[in-house]
């Protein structure tokens, strides 16, 4: 009898991160295939309006492990209180799912090395599914399986998708890219579930790394995902002062924002809420304009589902213009003033044909 | 400074070279027996991060760059020689074929052990680079973190070393982190590090001479070892000591070439192709 499907929940301030949310929507899908309950695993503290915030999402389970130690995420006291709950069942979890965010990247390699068990990264399509194991040395891993977590992954600078299984040993392990699954519809209120409050027994190694400060930048009301047209900018910019010329260009478009590189918000050229990327925000507008933007890994899974990209960089062989649909080589300083240009005589044009007719 | 003498290892590892075109089929896969070869981009900055974290310890600090991989892979050790690394050591095995990360890990884990026997006490620090191009998972680190029970710092942007503890500069979602950590540590680094500096004048000498020496010689500096020297059982090597597997692949896309770019004209004519040839603008032009 398969076990459970269990995401492990990511906090910040004791508020449920997004991606939590988008797992429990698709894990409650994989659960209904095998027949078997979805569960949370919540860490942190004070976590009580998060419990209620994954039971809406659909938690049929929920184990708890709420104390002041594990207020922020550390990765000693966050691995200890998952390997001591989990090490302890005769029968672990079908599936164990977390966030492909730089805490899930960080927990989720510690735990399946404990459980000496397989780790799919960075997935962005997941199923339940057969497998048949019919060749290789190793005659006791031969056999069929009707039920293995599929976990699919671009692969190869993501020319590829690759399935990668591995139905020898529960849990089935996975870490999801945010933003690919959409958030579940949220129940109104939290029906009555179980919620097992699990021990969280740490030992003095698990105070080996203290922080010392977290700098986090706050939200404000900037929600860059719902824009049509996004004009990025990023280190090719120089200094905060060419923000100015990116808003000159987003002027010309309705429902428009700016978006940023995290180089250029780190260097604070501009605010948080507008970084683009892996630790950013993830955004799908119809034209995605990048300036001066190189294209790094982490900027790319955050914008390359956009409609269209058009990039702008002086740099012919930017890694941007491997996945652009428009790459214009050139310097934005020039380029962005005669785009304003030629769209403001294009639309005057225009009007004038309207009054015409 | 009255820092101990620091053991340092650092992961690299030798990685199909994107950036040529050889080697890359049309359909954006790359032909592994074709390509180029190259060192991880991502290790360059785990090597820089290591060089940098030798000058923290005391006189007798050294740097130890280690590999798993094919014969052809001593190429990145002769290279991080030539940046200064003291040391090297390459696991090279048949049997370790077809390993997927928790594989890889156990058996880069027996060859840090064996290193550590070698040397007469463990290390101090491993660093990482943040993943590789190839396998992409950020795992391999963080995994042999957890077999070794190191104390673990991913995504690092700067560090520094004093009394036993390392300080340090890393990225968590939406911000960033200062913590500090007790030696033995593992520390992946974060590509927004230093870039690799120059090989160094010493180092481009001393790899001359090594490699015009006698094989005794050279194994001084570039040992290489198989799964037995570092008594890592077969079974949880390669295939079979791999929990996962690629059942299926597809294509999705092709990277590359299918970027129109305008390039080589005045700027007005530049812009003017892109203005023109994508009517989708003038949808969201403000009238
Ligand atoms: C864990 C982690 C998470 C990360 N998360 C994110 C993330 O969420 N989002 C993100 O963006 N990055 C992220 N990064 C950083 C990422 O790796 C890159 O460092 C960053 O995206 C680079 O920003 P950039 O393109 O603005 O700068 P650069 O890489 O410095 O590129 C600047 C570009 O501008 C071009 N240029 C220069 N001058 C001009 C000019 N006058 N006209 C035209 N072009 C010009 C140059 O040719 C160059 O291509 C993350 C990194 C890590 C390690
Ligand atoms: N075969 C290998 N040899 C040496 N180091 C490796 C190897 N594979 C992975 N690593 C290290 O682990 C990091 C993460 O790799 P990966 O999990 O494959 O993304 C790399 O940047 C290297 O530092």
């Amino acid at each position: 009898m398969a076990g459970e499907v269990m995401v492990v929940a990511e906090q910040v301030g004791s508020k449920v991160a997004p991606v939590t949310l988008e797992l429990l929507g698709e894990g409650k899908k994989l659960a209904l295939k095998l027949g078997q309950h979805l569960t949370c695993f919540v860490i942190g503290h004070n976590m009580q309006d998060a419990v209620q915030e994954v039971i809406k999402a659909g938690a049929q389970k929920v184990y708890l492990a709420d104390h002041q130690e594990l207020a922020e995420y550390k990765t000693l006291h966050y691995r200890r209180v998952i390997v001591d709950e989990l090490g302890k069942w005769t029968t672990p979890p079908h599936t164990l799912l977390m966030g492909s965010t730089t805490t899930g990247r960080d927990l989720a390699p510690r735990v399946a090395a404990f459980f000496e068990t397989g780790l799919t990264a960075d997935t962005i399509e997941l199923d339940i599914g057969p497998y048949e194991h019919t060749s290789g040395t190793d005659e006791t891993k031969l056999g069929y399986f009707p039920e293995c977590l599929y976990a699919s992954r671009p692969s190869f600078g993501e020319s590829l998708k690759a399935r990668i299984l591995g139905p020898w040993k529960d849990p089935q392990m996975a870490t999801i890219r945010p933003g690919v699954f959409p958030k579940p519809e949220m129940l109104d209120s939290a029906p009555e579930v179980e919620v097992v409050n699990v021990a969280c027994n740490f030992q003095g190694s698990d105070y080996r790394v203290e922080i010392k400060e977290t700098i986090r930048e706050l939200e404000t009301k900037v929600d860059i995902t719902a824009a049509d047209v996004i004009v990025a900018g990023g280190y090719g910019l120089g200094s905060g002062e060419g923000i100015d010329l990116l808003k000159q260009l987003a002027d010309c478009f309705e429902n428009s924002v700016i978006g940023a590189s995290r180089k250029i918000v780190d260097l604070s050229w501009i605010d948080y809420p507008h970084q683009v990327g892996q630790t950013g925000k993830t955004v799908r507008p119809k034209i995605y304009i990048a300036c001066g933007i190189s294209g790094a890994l982490q900027h790319r899974v955050g914008m390359q589902k956009s409609d269209h990209i058009i990039a702008i960089n002086k740099d012919p062989d930017a890694p941007i213009f491997s996945f652009a649909d428009h790459g214009i080589v050139g310097d934005l300083y020039q380029v962005i003033p005669e785009m304003i240009n030629q769209i403001k005589s294009k639309r005057n044009s225009e009007n004038k044909e309207l009054k015409n007719a | 400074m009255n820092n101990k003498d620091l053991d340092i290892y650092v992961l690299i590892k030798q990685v199909p070279d994107t950036r040529s075109k050889a080697g890359v089929n049309p359909d954006g896969t790359i032909d592994r027996a074709k390509a180029g070869k190259m060192l991880n981009p991502f290790d360059a900055y785990a090597l820089q991060a290591a060089l940098n974290a030798k000058k923290m310890g005391g006189p007798n600090s050294k740097v130890t760059a280690v590999t798993m991989g094919p014969p052809p892979a001593i190429d990145i050790l002769y290279q991080a020689l030539e940046h200064g690394a003291d040391n090297t050591l390459m696991l090279s095995d048949r049997r370790l074929a077809a390993s997927d990360t928790l594989a890889t890990s156990y058996a880069l884990c027996q060859t840090l052990e064996y290193a550590f026997k070698q040397n007469g006490r463990p290390g101090d620090l491993i660093f990482c680079g943040l993943q590789t191009t190839d396998g992409d998972t950020a795992q391999v680190g963080p995994e042999i973190s957890e077999r070794l029970d190191f104390t673990q710092i991913t995504y690092c942007e700067d560090f520094s070393i004093s009394d036993n503890e390392v300080h340090a500069k890393k990225i968590i979602e939406g911000g960033t982190q200062l913590v500090k950590a007790q030696l033995p540590s593992l520390i992946t680094i974060a590509n927004s590090y230093q870039k690799l500096k120059f090989k160094t004048l010493r180092g481009a000498q001393f790899v001359q001479d090594i490699k015009r020496s006698s094989k005794e010689e050279q194994a001084k500096f570039v040992e290489i070892i198989d799964l037995d020297a570092c008594h890592a059982e077969e079974l949880r090597c390669g295939l079979a000591g791999s929990p996962t597997i690629v059942s299926k692949t597809w294509k999705i896309g092709v990277v590359g070439g299918n970027c129109k770019m305008h390039q080589g004209k005045s700027v007005p004519d530049l812009v003017g192709e892109v203005v023109q040839g994508l009517p989708i603008l003038e949808e969201f032009v403000k009238i």
